[in-house]
């Protein structure tokens, strides 16, 4: 690789490594693995930079950041493959993550609890729209490009995902 | 419009994507329909309450790092060796300095065998510092964190420079182990290029520089009075000169204020 190709994609692609690193974080749920898929992503980002034609920062955060999710599905199809089917129970294993989750341990309020570990407990499709427009601000156009799916879908499973977070709240508010 | 199309347009809507004839729409019915008005005031709640409550997280500084050399790594590395276990790095490396003695292409005058088993072990030694988590042991941009932490570790203690404002910051150092011995490896940069400096005392006395050039790696040989000199680098020829030159100026420095 040309020594200046690798100046552009450090100067365009590595700014996004917090983004990067949050939709891995709640796409695996483990900080380990999270870590792992970043730097995996980046490697693969690097390979593919050359066919990479954007030029605003926008566009180099949502191509990034589709290499991430698929990184992270390919992860998780990976140790699914390595694990007994029973320690990857989608139940078990978000609720041990939950519980371990820093923000949780920081402040135990109970609405931050429920909500994290609603949002860990839904469906990786449903999980994903979250964290792409509430947290990253992503457009429905760059949801629909990193999820690689219609935007009418990103629409449908925005407004499915955010049903089941407020049914979980609402859960959560009538035990207590 | 029905309370199910109001729920399906909703979220649309307040992310700011449905167009205007529809928004429109949504907002009369949420005017004249209390339930709906409630639904939209939790939604909004929602967004605020996940915004401000589930953490957008900050990247550890140590992946930062991992991720960089990495990248480095692969950008200076031939093709096919990105994702490849460590030890894969290891062989390809020795495979590369095996080829270097077969096709015994290096322009080197060193001294006969030795000198090339030498140079094989320079250039294993820095593609191998490439990898990640192995360019140093003292991470230190600072000449006096760098040089005393190899008191007790050395039988000697080398000459650490800075030479950030000619544009070669020191990046840390590392022990290494060359020619059945412990030397000192000072790292030092030049934009996204590493720079190994090899170090250990001289036993043979001053000789000139030597210059060897092998897939994309070159290679600088010299001693002084006190030091043997390797350096090996991905930088261009001149550049690597130039860097050579200021450890060279550097070192007569020192020793003249040491008279």
């Amino acid at each position: 690789m040309e020594p200046n190709e690798l100046e552009r994609f450090e100067r365009m692609v590595l700014p996004h490594l917090d983004s990067a690193y949050t939709v891995a974080r709640y796409l695996t749920r483990d900080d380990d693995d999270a870590q792992d898929v970043v730097q995996d992503a980046y490697l693969r980002a690097l390979k593919y930079f050359s066919g990479f034609r954007g030029d605003d920062a926008g566009s180099a955060r949502a191509w990034l950041l589709a290499i991430v999710r698929n990184t992270a599905y390919t992860w998780r199809h990976r140790q699914r493959d390595a694990a007994l089917a029973t320690e990857f129970d989608e139940e078990h294993h978000s609720a041990a993550v939950a519980g371990e989750h820093p923000a949780a341990a920081l402040d135990r309020t109970a609405a931050r609890e429920s909500l994290h570990q609603a949002l860990d407990r839904l469906p990786s499709e449903f999980r994903e729209v979250i964290v792409l427009r509430e947290l990253e601000g992503l457009s429905y156009k760059e949801i629909s490009d990193v999820a690689a799916v219609p935007v009418g879908t990103v629409m449908s499973r925005l407004s499915r995902a955010r049903r089941r977070l407020q049914e979980a709240l609402c859960a959560g508010e009538e035990e207590r | 419009m029905t309370h199910q199309e109001f729920e399906l347009y909703l979220d649309a809507y307040l992310d700011g994507e449905l167009a205007s004839e529809d928004a429109r729409a949504v907002e009369a019915h949420a005017k004249d329909c209390r339930d709906c008005a409630r639904l939209q005031g939790t939604r909004i709640a929602l967004s605020t309450t996940l915004r401000e409550q589930v953490p957008r997280f900050r990247a550890p500084d140590a992946l930062r790092t991992r991720v960089q050399t990495a990248l480095r790594a692969a950008a200076g590395a031939p093709v096919s060796a990105r994702r490849v276990p460590p030890i894969v790095w290891r062989v390809l490396a020795l495979a590369a300095s095996l080829a270097v003695v077969a096709v015994g292409s290096w322009r080197m005058a060193t001294n006969g065998a030795a000198g090339q088993a030498l140079a094989e072990q320079v250039l294993t030694s820095h593609v191998r510092s490439l990898m990640p988590g192995h360019l140093t042991d003292v991470a230190s941009s600072d000449q006096h964190t760098v040089k005393p932490w190899f008191n007790g570790r050395l039988d000697f203690s080398p000459p650490v420079y800075d030479f950030a404002t000619r544009g070669f910051p020191l990046v840390g150092g590392r022990l290494d182990y060359l020619g059945g011995r412990s030397v000192a490896a000072l790292v030092y940069g030049r934009r996204q290029h590493m720079v190994n400096v090899f170090l250990w005392p001289s036993t043979a006395g001053a000789m000139g520089e030597r210059v060897a050039t092998r897939q994309g790696y070159h290679l600088l040989h010299w001693a002084t009075a006190e030091y043997v000199y390797w350096v090996a680098s991905d930088l261009g020829l001149a550049e690597l000169h130039e860097f050579a030159g200021l450890l060279r100026q550097a070192d007569s420095a020192a020793a003249s204020s040491n008279r």
